[in-house]
């Protein structure tokens, strides 16, 4: 972490709602921007800064980010894990080389190649640690390599990532078991100044439940990884029950009607508004023909002449007491017998203390002994991360926890204290209140494509088929890009008040001081305000308006320069939409330069001025018309640009370059032959006019 | 506040003809609230200064700034040295901006980059209107708050006069007839008897009729040992 921090939010005081419930605190606000506007490079670059596994997040991330949305309060949140992958897949971005040369600051074993190891991993490697990374399997990845089924995530997309982390030094080595290969002692007697125990929670749970012996029964992790590994296929296409609710039973409901069950049955203690697992796999399994049995615990499995026949089950009346801890009551007067041939048991997952219980200290409940503010075990430089001390997670929690451990391990290598609760949180932004909520445009999600239902369940490929790129800059739009936009400067303001009556989304309000407040955490960034301020006293928080603004001068020297007796013509277009896809951005008009401006409506007249003074011979603003899905998120936008334009054709009629020399268009960037026949006749009216007399 | 618009560009370039390094010095109160001249109208003007000296083939220099207001000294004092290094400013301040910089700094040539145009407030986004003449003996009590002598064309005080119909004054029908409105809102206040009174005639003597005006307190003024 200590080396990856975004810049912008490096300096934020709060964090965008999305970036907060990171735990990675990816700088997500900024990689949409990056998206939004066309520059997929950048956007990877600004998911690497904060994510050593940005294929496997982009594919299968739980993407508490989505739950924070602001736009959950407007419409839908934005499709924050499907931009990612698109990122992922379209981008172009190398990490940067490690600040320390490897080895400079130790040795460290981490035990563990899942999620949470990983990410210690590369964060200790980019820092100058010497880092072997020890595995029982024979590839990296843990359970995301071996249990989450190929249906959601596919090996080349873990490939991906664990090449970019041995890229950065560290070293694996697999086929390796703690306990029955290698000890922690064997480790520190090595030389190992470290060792990191990212053990997971390797051991499925089941119950004890009259039935339970006998062929038939399976427990969730094995069967997953014989799936997934072995191509383990049903015979006969048995009716299959799964017990459980959470993620995993849903993969292993929706891996079994892949692998040959005739039916699939899912069973689980909580209601249908209570199951642990995420919306969309649940309606995804039911898509795929999965029958849900909501509030029903199993009592027995049923079997005749030793062969299932079913589950005896109880209804749940309630599954958490009046404390909220898990502690089911039943109702033994109401039962219900589902029939089936097969019972795999999905309710938890459980760590495995035996190959650690003679080295370090572990509880009466088999879990090790472990303080989770110094990341350490009862055993001296003996660190541990992840499930193992979580308990079940999201794979981007355990990444976020194996950070902190490397912080520890960091610590602990250079002589120094570590306590994790001293690490400052940044706080989030507050939600949007009302007033602005009120004024924020709807525009519907897209959603991120899918095989159908009945394609997807023939076979274990992909279901998900990720955004094009037209989808993706056009849903990266729908960011209201929290917290970057307006800011007031104070000692420049004049409370003239222009700002509060022109805000569309009533955010500039006047204090009890009498004072002009810009309440920047509740900006939509429309930039109209930063445009018409008469003392210029609003800057944006992030710099994307000002590295625009900065773009002009160069285009229109280098333009200048290569002038060749024809007109120079400098078009300032929107850079979202259909104007971010690549067939724009690299569609060179003749004899003009293409300045892409995030939203028209930030320019000020004083840009278009500043053109004509460098020399040029003619300006064509461009304004964007795309709609539904596409449809710019920002208000007035034409009105102001439009006002924009009229006062620089005033001025340049008052200077005597006629005020002809600006032209302003609406359209859509898909259509670039549009944009340049634009561009073209803005060419034949100077070519009129003639070429400008300024030098 | 004090309302103001930019002078017509044509004056302004005929005025910085002669001089080579030429400053267009914003103020940051009155004029930048009129949006007539503040930063980004200096930054506006010196732009098109610069495209037309540029057009014309003329050397020179423009450059642009504010500071918080042009009619102190203390302000003025802040940036003394830098604009003494400039052949002329133009100054974007109400008239009293310009003045005020050539009374303290005597050796600064300035000229005025703006009309002033009244005393008055924006009455929406954009358009500002005139409200106060500063005749310096205020009526506002004798006509429910509308002043007849900014707002009435003649400045009588015993109106309206022939002049009125159906509202609007004869100078035009975009004009409120200002005693029509004291009229209209005396009658709301139920002060319409008020109206019965005859008004003396104004003594203009406390306007600008009476020569520069001069306001003093006393109790506030500085310690010299006079």
């Amino acid at each position: 972490m200590t080396e990856h921090q975004n810049q912008v939010s490096a300096a934020a005081n709060a964090y965008p709602p999305c970036q907060a419930a990171c735990p990675l605190h990816q700088g997500v606000r900024d990689y949409l921007l990056a998206i939004a506007t066309g520059n997929f490079d950048q956007a990877l670059a600004i998911i690497k800064e904060t994510n050593p596994l940005p294929f496997v997040c982009g594919t299968i991330c739980a993407h508490h980010c989505e739950d924070e949305c602001r736009r959950n309060n407007v419409d839908q949140p934005l499709s924050i894990r499907g931009l990612k992958r698109f990122a992922v897949e379209n981008g172009k971005a190398a990490v940067p080389p490690p600040a320390a040369s490897k080895g400079s600051k130790g040795r460290v074993a981490i035990i563990g190649a899942g999620p949470s190891g990983l990410t210690a991993a590369y964060d200790l490697a980019r820092l100058g640690v010497a880092v072997t990374v020890f595995d029982r399997e024979q590839s990296a990845g843990g359970a995301v390599r071996h249990y989450i089924p190929l249906y959601r995530l596919p090996d080349e997309v873990i490939d991906q990532d664990i090449e970019e982390i041995a890229a950065q030094g560290v070293e694996f080595k697999f086929g390796v078991e703690l306990g029955r290969d290698l000890t922690i002692e064997q480790l520190q007697k090595e030389g190992y100044n470290a060792v990191l125990l990212a053990l997971g929670l390797p051991v499925s749970r089941g119950l004890n439940i009259p039935g339970v012996e006998g062929e038939g029964v399976y427990y969730a992790l094995p069967f997953l990884k014989q799936v997934k590994r072995e191509g383990f296929k049903f015979t006969g296409s048995p009716t299959v029950i799964v017990i459980g609710g959470g993620n995993v039973a849903m993969d292993v409901a929706r891996s079994a009607l892949r692998c040959g069950a005739g039916k699939v049955k899912l069973a689980c203690l909580e209601s249908a508004e209570e199951m642990p697992a995420f919306d969309w796999e649940i309606e995804e399994a039911k898509e795929e023909g999965v029958e849900m049995f909501c509030s029903w615990g199993p009592n027995a499995i049923l079997r005749e002449n030793g062969k299932i026949t079913g589950l005896e089950a109880v209804e749940c009346t309630c599954v958490f007491d009046p404390e909220g801890r898990f502690n089911p009551s039943f109702n033994q007067d109401c039962k219900q017998f589902i029939e089936g041939d097969v019972v795999i048991f999905a309710i938890g997952q459980g760590g495995d203390p035996e190959p650690v219980r003679k080295e370090i200290e572990v509880d009466e409940r088999g879990r090790i002994v472990f303080n989770n503010r110094t990341m350490t075990t009862s055993r001296e430089g003996v660190f541990a991360c992840g499930e193992v001390v979580t308990g079940p997670g999201t794979a981007v929690q355990s990444m976020a926890n194996g950070r902190l451990a490397a912080q520890a391990i960091l610590s602990y290598l250079e002589g120094k204290s570590f306590d994790s609760a001293a690490l400052e949180e940044v706080p989030a932004i507050e939600q949007l209140d009302q007033a602005v909520l009120a004024e924020v445009k709807k525009v519907p999600r897209n959603v991120i494509p899918m095989l159908t239902p009945e394609e997807r369940v023939k076979h274990f490929k992909q279901a998900e088929l990720g955004y094009d790129t037209v989808t993706a800059v056009c849903e990266a739009r729908r960011c209201l890009t929290c917290y970057a936009g307006a800011q007031r400067i104070e000692e420049l303001c004049a409370n003239c008040l222009t700002c509060v009556r022109i805000c569309p989304y009533n955010v500039p309000v006047i204090g009890e001081d009498g004072q002009v407040s810009i309440r920047s955490k509740q900006c939509q960034s429309c930039g109209l305000c930063l445009s018409i301020c008469p003392a210029y006293a609003i800057k944006f928080r992030s710099p994307y308006v000002e590295q625009a603004v900065n773009s002009i001068e160069p285009a229109a020297k280098e333009l200048l320069s290569a002038k060749n007796g024809e007109p120079a013509i400098l078009a300032l277009t929107c850079a979202y939409g259909g104007f971010a896809l690549p067939e724009f951005i690299n569609n060179k008009p003749e004899h003009a330069a293409v300045v892409r401006f995030p939203c028209v409506a930030k320019l000020d007249s004083l840009h278009l001025l500043k053109a004509f003074e460098l020399g040029l011979d003619g300006v064509v603003v461009v304004g964007c018309t795309e709609e539904g899905n596409a449809s710019c998120p920002y208000k007035n936008v034409a009105y102001w640009i439009k006002q924009r334009v009229a006062r620089a054709r005033k001025m340049l009629d008052e200077v005597g370059l006629n005020g002809e020399r600006i032209f302003y268009a609406e359209m859509s960037g898909l259509d670039k032959e549009e944009f340049n026949k634009a561009v073209a006749e803005a060419t034949a009216k100077v070519k009129e006019l003639g070429a400008s007399p300024v030098k | 506040m004090i309302i103001a618009e930019r002078k017509p560009l044509e004056k302004i370039l005929d005025m910085v003809a002669p001089f080579k390094r030429i400053c267009v010095l914003g103020c940051g109160t009155c004029v930048t609230v009129c949006m007539a001249g503040g930063q980004k109208e200096a930054e506006e003007l010196a732009a098109l200064i610069s495209i037309h000296r540029k057009k014309e083939n003329q050397e020179g220099t423009v450059e642009a700034f504010t500071i918080e207001r042009q009619c102190e000294y203390e302000y003025i004092d802040q940036v003394v040295e830098r604009l003494k290094g400039y052949d002329v400013i133009v100054s974007l301040a109400c008239g009293v901006g310009p003045q005020t910089l050539v009374e303290h700094v005597p050796e600064l040539r300035v000229l005025p980059g703006v009309n002033t145009t009244s005393m008055g407030y924006p009455k929406e986004q954009g358009v500002w209107v005139e409200r106060c003449l500063g005749c310096g003996d205020c009526v506002l009590h004798l006509t429910g708050g509308i002043c007849p002598i900014t707002r009435c064309a003649k400045s009588i005080l015993n109106g309206p006069c022939g002049g009125s119909a159906e509202g609007k004054c004869e100078l035009g029908k975009d004009v409120d007839c200002a005693w029509h409105l004291i009229h209209d809102r005396l009658a709301s206040l139920g002060r319409l008897g008020d109206l019965a009174v005859i008004q003396p005639p104004k003594d203009w003597s406390t306007s600008h009729h009476g020569g520069v005006r001069t306001t003093v307190r006393e109790d506030v003024k500085v310690d010299r040992g006079e």
